[in-house]
């Protein structure tokens, strides 16, 4: 089977995950399958899909990323800062996103320049960020945002939330990115084989680092549009977003050794995640229950992944 | 296949009578026919075997759930409870009493809660999807008072009567963005936090009224821990022998609880006091003392009266702790939403009672 065959058909397969999902869903409850019903999974996988953009790009370049949980609260923090001193909202996102960028770029500067195995890094730096956020704040929520800000979230283009047009726009824009250009090429290359990558002439630092950017960046996006969601910026905002956008990813099919996967599947995989929490509470599933479930999908998904994976090889 | 045909009429002859097994075992057969024959075109792909684990996670959970579920709610008024969470004997005796209501009063009531108490966003987006699902009222105790107010909303758009239970929404956010609650119930935290401290200044006599106060906070910016606080302090305002050496959050959680008491103790050698803004945290600080060589030189009052409370009061490791009754706001809640359901008048600012609980009064 050619490489793009064998794409195609991995993400196929996840596709029909989904769709067999909402299949079961579409017959257990007559509440899933409405217009309204859609739009809500959507809205609400938004959030964690736009992280998990940038989480592929590191995953992808055989890194991991754990900080984007903490990155998203201290982005949050200074872009609701700035907006509460009275900044204009187009200067306080490029605050929040500045914030999320230069975290981005300490994490990657240590790890390609400092050699430090990213788990390490970015777990200190999920640490040193919450602290961050934590101090900036004195631990309390900042609150009440004008509606122009808020309209991020609430909005609606052409009759469809905002935040999903948003997510599909940064989909679009990441998969270009990923796909067409020398940086994305470079990225597949360093995950799959570093020094193979580095002996033909790519600075692999460079975009190492521009990697964990990438990864930032995405993760101040998604504190914007949960800042104007909740009109609310907490220091204690997306615990646990990172194992959430590692879960999207590997559900999509990307591996975790770095090398391959693609943005299609993530963003199937953060729907797959989403469809699975929106029907679970439709069904009124102990929320117990709904923890254990999503673990095996999670589970299972990777499993059968890496044997097909050996099957093929 | 003919096994599994017969097997199938077997089945569902004998599940004919329960409805709930019945639709849920259809739901499983339909999809395994289906998965079948993703299996005969896929040959043992990726697509199939996530097809199977699909179908067969979902033939558990409806397998499991009996209760409250969508194939019910034809019949019955169906009523959302939105928790904080449901690991904390606090939510589960509000669950039970809402529960009682709602059998009593024959209507089907939906619980769910995120994982973690502090998850407003996650508690925003099962309101959201528990809308989606035709509920005839929503009872919610707000995870931030601020941050669900878009959720409220919603709810007033599909005109759905939401009761506030145990936390107050921000008055402020709640009038700027037009959200309108049909009722609240809860007690007065901030009266709580004034009774415990009377009985600290009244245990404190015995050491001269000198005492060195340590205050385990909840969430930062929560309501009810900030109405407590307020209450506590003011409480002991008046009473210069009483000191409060160190305040630090340790977030209504037990393991928090004793990490940060064991801090302060570090910090503070000096504390002989501590008040807990719930029993959680002050159910850890106890351990925490114990760890210490210290128990019954420092003395600890907590609030919520749980029932390891209760007992920790009864053992003389806390010496007491201010009661609410969340089984009396679950059932209230459930009954007013029943009464704006039909429309019928109703108390909607209820008060639930509260008390201090010592060695003297505890059961």
């Amino acid at each position: 089977m050619t490489p793009w065959l064998r794409g195609a058909g991995r993400r196929f397969g996840t596709v029909a995950g989904l769709i067999g999902l909402c299949l079961l869903l579409w017959i257990l409850t007559p509440h899933f399958l409405t217009v309204a019903n859609a739009l809500n999974v959507m809205e609400q996988t938004s959030i964690n899909a736009i992280v998990a953009v940038g989480m592929t790009f590191v995953i992808i370049s055989g890194g991991i990323d754990l900080s984007v949980g903490s990155l998203v609260a201290l982005s949050g923090v200074v872009l609701a800062s700035t907006l509460k001193s009275g900044w204009p909202v187009p200067l306080a996102m490029a605050a929040g996103l500045g914030v999320g960028a230069a975290t981005g770029l300490i994490n990657g500067l240590v790890i390609a320049f400092g050699r430090l195995p990213p788990f390490i890094m970015t777990l200190g730096m999920m640490s040193v960020a919450r602290g961050a956020a934590l101090l900036m704040t004195d631990g309390r929520p900042i609150s009440g945002f004008d509606a122009g800000f808020r309209s991020i979230a609430t909005g609606r283009v052409l009759g469809v939330p905002a935040p999903i047009v948003l997510t599909l726009a940064i989909y679009a824009v990441a998969h270009f990115v990923l796909s067409r250009t020398r940086f994305g090429r470079y990225v597949y290359g360093i995950g799959g084989n570093e020094e193979a990558t580095r002996l033909s002439g790519v600075n692999v630092r460079f975009h190492k680092t521009m990697v964990y950017v990438v990864s930032g960046v995405t993760s101040a996006i998604a504190a914007v549009l949960l800042t104007a969601r909740l009109n609310t910026a907490q220091p204690i905002a997306g615990i646990m977003y990172e194992l959430d956008a590692i879960a999207a990813v590997v559900i999509g099919g990307t591996s975790l050794s770095g090398g391959e996967g693609n943005l299609g599947g993530t963003l199937i995989g953060a729907l797959t995640m989403g469809v699975l929490r929106n029907g679970l509470n439709l069904l009124g599933v102990s929320s117990f229950l709904q923890q254990l479930v999503i673990g095996v999908v999670i589970i299972v998904a990777v499993l059968v992944d890496v044997l097909v994976k050996e099957k093929r090889a | 296949m003919r096994i599994t045909n017969n097997r199938t009429q077997h089945e569902s002859a004998k599940t004919r009578k329960h409805e709930k097994e019945d639709f849920a075992f259809r739901g499983f057969v339909v999809s395994w026919f289906r998965v079948c024959r993703w299996r005969r075109q896929q040959k043992g792909t990726l697509s199939a075997a996530l097809a199977v684990v699909a179908a067969f996670g979902f033939f558990v959970v409806a397998g499991c759930n009996r209760g409250g579920n969508a194939t019910t709610s034809d019949r019955k008024p169906r009523i959302a409870l939105v928790l904080k969470t449901l690991n904390s004997p606090f939510f589960n005796d509000m669950q039970r009493g809402a529960q009682d209501a709602a059998s009593r009063l024959d209507v089907d009531l939906v619980v769910q809660a995120a994982d973690r108490e502090i998850d407003v966003e996650r508690q925003m987006q099962i309101i959201e999807n528990l809308l989606q699902t035709g509920v005839k009222a929503l009872c919610l105790t707000p995870s931030g008072s601020r941050e669900v107010v878009p959720a409220v909303v919603k709810a007033n758009r599909a005109n759905i009567p939401v009761v506030i239970v145990d936390t107050r929404l921000d008055k402020m956010a709640a009038d700027e963005a037009g959200a309108k609650i049909v009722s609240f119930i809860g007690s007065d935290n901030y009266e709580g936090g004034r009774i415990a401290a009377k009985f600290i200044v009244d245990i404190s006599r015995a050491t001269n009224g000198k005492a060195n106060v340590a205050v385990l906070e909840g969430i930062p910016g929560h309501e009810t821990g900030d109405s407590r606080l307020r209450g506590f302090k003011d409480g002991i305002k008046d009473t210069p022998g009483i000191r409060i050496v160190a305040s630090q959050p340790a977030n209504w959680e037990r393991d928090q609880g004793f990490n940060v008491f064991q801090n302060m103790l570090q910090a503070h050698p000096e504390i002989d006091l501590l008040f807990a803004c719930n029993d959680m945290m002050a159910l850890g600080a106890i351990e925490a003392i114990r760890a210490a060589g210290k128990t019954g030189s420092i003395r600890v009052v907590g609030f919520d009266a749980v029932d390891d409370a209760r007992k920790a009061i009864r053992d003389g490791t806390m010496l007491g702790s201010v009661a609410q009754f969340p089984d009396e706001m679950g059932r209230l809640a459930v009954e007013n939403a029943v009464h704006a359901i039909k429309s019928e008048p109703f108390d909607a600012d209820a008060k639930v009672r509260i008390e201090l609980i010592t060695k003297e009064n505890v059961k």
